[in-house]
């Protein structure tokens, strides 16, 4: 494991892919946002994914880290489809 | 911002070549060449281009360049260095005082990993290309990152 991510404490395997997917999914949360059309709602999405992710940060029973991953993919692609409808 | 730029210099060219208001030159016969001369040698005083800003009114042809190249100024591993501290600082989490070139992120700055991958947009944003995860997950000081984006602008 030579990505620089890794945090001080050492993970079990399917703990650092799981952190490797939020992360990732972080990720894809931002670019989405990035096309919403008008700024204040930009910053407002931003600020509430930010929130989300940073609230639940310390969770370290991995079902429930799936449970909200899950929660976060739901998010994302009813983000996906507004953005979709929206341009259409 | 190109935009504008170009649309003056458009104004600005067409009023050199309006005789009406290149009256305001002085003169009426032989404005022309006198509203040309005046602009070549504006041309010859002022040859950096992107620092060229038109500060008076289109019809005052002394300030006018004829030329405006709408490119962007030239990537120096300096200037990529100078852009990626000013987003750095922009950042609300990061103490500006603090800021090194070679302030790892998550063991100086204190950082963590959501707000790496927040950074990371920001230069993607800031440079305007796409950075794979693969390679946004290792940039991991401001050195990194000017490293990354010097060598996919191929200027290093």
């Amino acid at each position: 494991m030579t990505t620089s991510r890794l945090p001080p404490a050492v993970f079990t395997l399917k703990q650092f892919l799981q952190r490797q997917k939020v992360l990732g999914l972080y990720r894809s949360m931002l670019k989405t946002i990035r096309q919403v059309p008008d700024d204040a709602d930009r910053k407002y999405l931003r600020n509430w994914a930010r929130e989300e992710f940073q609230r639940n940060k310390n969770a370290s029973n991995q079902d429930a880290i799936r449970m909200m991953i899950t929660q976060a993919n739901m998010h994302l692609d009813d983000l996906r489809k507004s953005l979709a409808l929206a341009k259409s | 911002m190109a935009s504008v730029i170009l649309v003056r210099c458009v104004r600005g060219a067409r009023a050199v070549y309006h005789p009406a208001l290149c009256l305001r030159q002085g003169g009426g016969g032989g404005v022309r060449p006198a509203a040309a001369a005046a602009a070549t040698t504006s041309l010859l005083a002022r040859r950096d281009f992107w620092q060229q800003r038109l500060v008076q009114a289109p019809g005052n042809a002394q300030c006018v360049q004829w030329r405006r190249f709408s490119d962007l100024p030239p990537l120096t591993p300096e200037s990529i260095q100078e852009r990626v501290f000013h987003v750095l600082k922009l950042y609300d989490k990061i103490n500006p005082e603090k800021l090194q070139v070679t302030s790892h992120f998550m063991k100086d700055l204190g950082l963590d990993s959501l707000d790496q991958v927040e950074i990371v947009m920001a230069m993607e944003d800031e440079f305007g290309f796409e950075i794979p995860d693969v390679e946004a997950e290792k940039l991991m000081c401001p050195q990194d990152i000017v490293k990354y984006v010097a060598e996919k602008k191929d200027i290093l």
